[in-house]
């Protein structure tokens, strides 16, 4: 296939979180508010003159400081958080918007505050209490967090508009950030897809880690170029596989799949656009940011859910991914030393291969694992069994 | 005089109820259990059971040659002082290979009548509760392989009095008989409720199960109910008394697919039900997201092993300081209530609760008795007994069982005359003012003792000691509902490990000030990630600050990872080292132990 026109220069803009786009937005008057998490409703770190920057350490090498701080058996995500801290990359941060979902991202966030790693006189750091189930009175206390410590925080230190208007405001410009990603990410339930597995993970992250309205007219053309790009006649892929699981920001790991021949066809983990690319409908007759707390909440895929109906959501949206984009099979994986996800991974791979039916590779791996030969190895040996199941199943023994 | 009524507790109508067994499938089980008794008789090398018996006779004999030629050796004032006093070398009760010690300690002719006087009322306890439905309690070894750890329960308390003399001997027996006392009625009931043994409907139908890790206070308002912490004696509590229990339970989940580095307390528990080792029972099961990340998706396993058990997940807020998020917890604590209700037909009683907790109230006042007599200079409540009574009447019996209230009362006559007369609970080893931090390993209940013993570390209070001790609300319903949900958001462990990193860090220098203390032992169980994101500025701080931190790694319930010894080794390197300080009793800086239950 041709090559993508923007690909390289997105790539570009994922070298550094504080990338040429943050810059020229926070020249702009902009107020940079960094945030890990999808339960932080990314639409209203964007409401008036604020916009969201989703944390990332790419290339990250030693993360030895982080490690005296918080142990050899934390995750490597929220360590190397706390070593780019240290070493000043999130200088550029105005506020960094926190929630207590997970313990070590929760102590990331708190090593922030506590060795300070942001000098700005106005930066702070907020933390947020968020619910494992949905009732009424978790929306009631989620809502009321927000508004309390992200919304009315915003408004006291940096004068900043969270009216229901300015929220309003921020959520169409992010919906059609998630409907040009969601209509790309469309284009790979085809037989032979425009795009890989790859470009998309790619394209996904800058719309999280850009500001918005400096990102968009990069994606709308990227679209329009989609639309009218020729896949290669016969796909290089020998396989197709959907991905589930914890937080994924390297796209260096969906390249080493589909290296081994696996095409990546959904990407239904955190930082991923299932959930987070999904468009947010809202009501005129309700106030929108208790909109916006539940649709997060409907559409979370946290392993942190804890409720029977959530857990079996997880399970079927895993199956119906990869039954709508047609996956041969399912990596289950999970960053090493997520409590949540780690049991999560061990129990669903076996119901999704005892009684969904699908073939499941289940992993676990180290925030970057670009170069990591025992997975490539495991990959490559999934992709085969994928290959003889078809073979089976053409020759009718399956 | 008014008759002084009798309390009854628990329910009499719960060991009154008629058990349903099926005898055809317990004949199957025995055959099973048979078989592989014969197949282990079969295995089993008899030439070298035999010489392993002569030479446990040789040892036997060995040890008592030299204990003997030891005590000869001795001046009159010192043989007198043992004889009267106790002996002083404990390490000689441990002998390498042993599952437990050689034999009971000598404490003097006064202290070591009213050890066996409190020995045999625990078995006169035990047998006379075991006694009321001894069938499916026995039989219940034959099913789970945890019931027979629960046989050496006389030797678990052993190793926690070791070394202890005069009150504090005394009031530790009181805290672990009432503590064991709760194991074996629950020992009895959970057999009479297991669909598997004595399989009885009618109790099952008024039992409520609830994850082990959930306060047990949400019961006060159903008296008519059976509460069962569900995994709490095959998983929890019996890994405190035998270190090998959990070692199949973590075997079978990572086989299974669980990381190895989850927390050893969900992994035992989701490895338990992996295994069937939990008994089948109850009418609906409250399962929480606490005490940290780990526990709360080891709930979707018991859904799994259990589908037909309706759940009620109890989720309180995490940043429970926040008081915003108070009236999510009440709230949920109301649906809780409410799904009681509806699965177990049971109405929440007012006076009921407000009765227990008033009892919990003034148990609580009982408690800061406690801690203002350790604050002193002259601490007398210390040691495993009153740490592990302190984490069961706060998690556990909250109030429940009337006749904890007495044990309170005499406890704290016995701790305000040994405070007046000064008396030292480790006579003569009271070197070091200690508080131990993070959660201790299951498979080392009594470290606090050996390091009392050994190094004449005194352990003034654990940090999961440290808890909720605000009076809850007994008349007002709605606060009484948020006090509630205060209460559990500071559940042990939870306290401290969420919310922030204040409540484990700063609390720390706080209470070291309070306890005046400046050694703190660091537990560090190694996979627990709530206390390992803070091990570096607690290291910073504790240095800044002059304290001595001695970090001693753990697995929690895997004593595998890192071995009793290993973990000892690393209090006797600091002392020897940092401290310059010399052993209390030699012989325990070198024993045997890893088999040692």
């Amino acid at each position: 296939m041709k090559d993508l026109k923007h690909l390289i220069y997105f790539e570009k803009l994922l070298e550094n979180a504080d990338n040429e786009l943050v810059k020229q937005a926070q020249d702009e008057g902009g107020i940079c508010l960094g945030y890990t998490c999808y339960h932080v409703p990314e639409a209203l770190l964007n409401v008036d003159k604020c916009f969201s920057v989703r944390l990332r350490a790419p290339h990250t090498g030693s993360i030895d400081i982080a490690t005296y701080y918080m142990s050899n058996y934390t995750c490597e995500f929220a360590r190397a958080l706390v070593e780019r801290g240290i070493e000043g990359g999130y200088q550029f941060l105005d506020a960094m918007i926190g929630v207590d979902a997970c313990s070590m991202m929760n102590r990331a966030m708190e090593h922030f505050d506590i060795l300070q790693v942001n000098s700005k006189p106005n930066f702070f750091v907020t933390h947020c209490d968020i619910p494992y189930k949905i009732t009424d009175y978790t929306l009631d206390s989620y809502v009321k967090q927000m508004r309390l410590r992200v919304l009315d925080r915003l408004t006291e230190v940096f004068g900043v508009d969270t009216s229901d208007a300015a929220i309003r405001a921020a959520v169409a410009e992010h919906n059609e950030v998630c409907s040009i990603i969601s209509e790309i990410g469309e284009m790979r339930k085809a037989e032979n897809p425009v795009i890989t597995g790859y470009e998309f993970h790619v394209i996904n992250l800058v719309s999280y880690t850009c500001p918005k309205h400096l990102i968009l007219p990069y994606l709308r053309e990227t679209l329009a170029e989609l639309k009218k790009r020729k896949p290669d006649k016969v796909s290089p892929f020998r396989a197709r596989v959907a991905i589930v699981g914890s937080e994924i920001d390297d796209p260096e790991l969906t390249k080493l799949i589909e290296g081994c021949g696996a095409l990546v066809v959904s990407d239904r983990f955190c930082f991923g656009s299932t959930p987070g690319r999904e468009v947010i409908e809202l009501r005129d007759d309700e106030d929108a940011l208790s909109q916006i707390c539940m649709h997060v909440m409907q559409h979370s895929e946290c392993a942190r859910y804890i409720s029977d109906e959530k857990v079996n959501q997880r399970r079927e949206t895993a199956d119906r991914l990869a039954r709508e984009y047609n996956a041969e099979g399912i990596i289950y994986e999970q960053m090493k030393y997520c409590d949540y996800w780690g049991f999560e991974r061990a129990l669903a791979s076996h119901i999704m291969h005892d009684e969904y039916g699908w073939p499941v590779l289940s992993i676990d791996r180290l925030y970057n694992n670009g170069n990591s030969g025992q997975l490539r190895t495991r990959v490559q040996a999934f992709v085969e069994s994928l290959e003889i199941k078809r073979i089976h199943k053409e020759e009718g023994k399956a | 005089m008014a008759k002084k009524e009798k309390i009854k507790y628990p329910n009499p109508e719960f060991f009154r109820c008629k058990d349903e067994i099926d005898w055809k499938a317990q004949w199957e089980n025995l055959k099973e259990f048979g078989g592989i008794a014969w197949d282990l008789l079969k295995a089993t090398d008899w030439k070298k059971f035999g010489q392993d018996r002569i030479e446990d006779a040789k040892a036997d004999a060995a040890r008592v040659k030299d204990e003997f030629e030891a005590f000869m050796a001795l001046d009159t004032e010192n043989k007198k002082d043992v004889i009267l006093h106790g002996e002083r070398r404990l390490g000689r009760l441990y002998r390498k290979g042993a599952m437990a010690t050689v034999r009971r300690e000598w404490r003097g002719i006064k202290d070591t009548a009213y050890d066996f006087y409190e020995w045999a009322r625990m078995w006169a306890m035990l047998l006379g509760t075991f006694s009321k439905d001894l069938i499916p309690a026995l039989n219940s070894t034959l099913h789970y392989r945890w019931m027979v750890s629960y046989f050496c329960c006389h030797g678990f308390m052993d190793k926690n009095i070791m070394g202890l003399r005069g009150s504090n001997l005394r009031m530790s027996h009181l805290l672990i008989y009432d503590v064991f006392r709760y194991v074996a009625e629950n020992l009895v009931l959970s057999a009479k409720c297991d669909k598997k043994n004595g399989n009885c409907e009618a109790l099952n139908q008024r039992t409520v199960l609830f994850d082990e890790m959930t306060m047990g206070q949400i019961m006060a308002g159903f008296p008519d109910l059976y509460g069962f912490p569900h995994q709490l004696l095959a998983v929890f509590l019996v890994s405190e008394i035998d270190q090998l229990t959990c070692v199949p339970y973590i075997d079978a989940v990572e086989s299974f697919g669980l990381p190895a580095d989850c927390c050893p307390v969900p992994s035992s528990e989701c490895g338990a039900l992996v295994i069937d080792a939990l008994p089948h029972m109850g009418a609906c099961f409250l399962s929480s997201s606490m005490p940290c990340d780990g526990s709360t998706m080891a709930s979707s396993y018991y859904s799994r092993r259990f589908p037909n058990v309706p759940v009620f997940h109890l989720c309180f807020p995490v940043r429970y300081l926040d008081e915003e998020t108070v009236q999510m917890g009440a709230e949920d604590i109301k649906a809780c209530i409410k799904f009681i209700e509806e699965k177990t037909g049971a109405k929440w009683n007012w006076d009921a609760y407000f009765t227990q907790i008033k009892r919990f109230n003034k148990e609580t006042e009982y408690e800061l008795q406690k801690w203002e007599v350790n604050k002193s200079a002259y601490p007398q409540l210390l040691g495993p007994c009153y740490e592990l009574f302190r984490k069961w009447n706060y998690e556990m019996d909250g109030g429940a069982d009337p006749r904890t209230i007495k044990t309170f009362e005499k406890v704290s006559k016995i701790l305000m005359k040994a405070y007046e007369n000064k008396e030292e609970p480790w006579p003569g080893k009271m070197k070091y003012r200690a508080l131990v931090w993070s959660c201790p390993a299951h498979y080392y209940a009594n470290f606090s003792n050996w390091a009392a013993n050994c190094w004449g570390i005194n352990v003034l209070v654990e940090m999961e000691s440290l808890n909720f001790t605000k009076p809850l609300e007994t008349e007002d319903k709605e606060e009484a509902m948020r006090d509630l949900a205060r209460l559990y958001e500071r559940m042990v462990m939870r306290r401290h490990t969420n919310g922030g990193y204040q409540n484990v860090v700063d609390e720390l220098w706080r209470q070291c000030e309070d306890w005046n203390a400046k050694l703190v032992i660091m537990y560090q169980n190694v996979a627990c990630k709530n206390m390992a994101t803070v091990q570096g500025i607690l290291d910073d701080q504790g240095r800044e600050r002059g304290y001595d931190l001695i970090w001693v790694e753990h697995d929690l319930m895997d004593p595998r990872t890192v071995s009793r010894r290993t973990m000892r080794d690393k209090v006797s390197e600091y002392m020897r080292t940092v401290m310059k300080a010399e052993p209390v009793d030699p012989s325990l800086v070198e024993f045997e132990d890893e088999v040692c239950m």
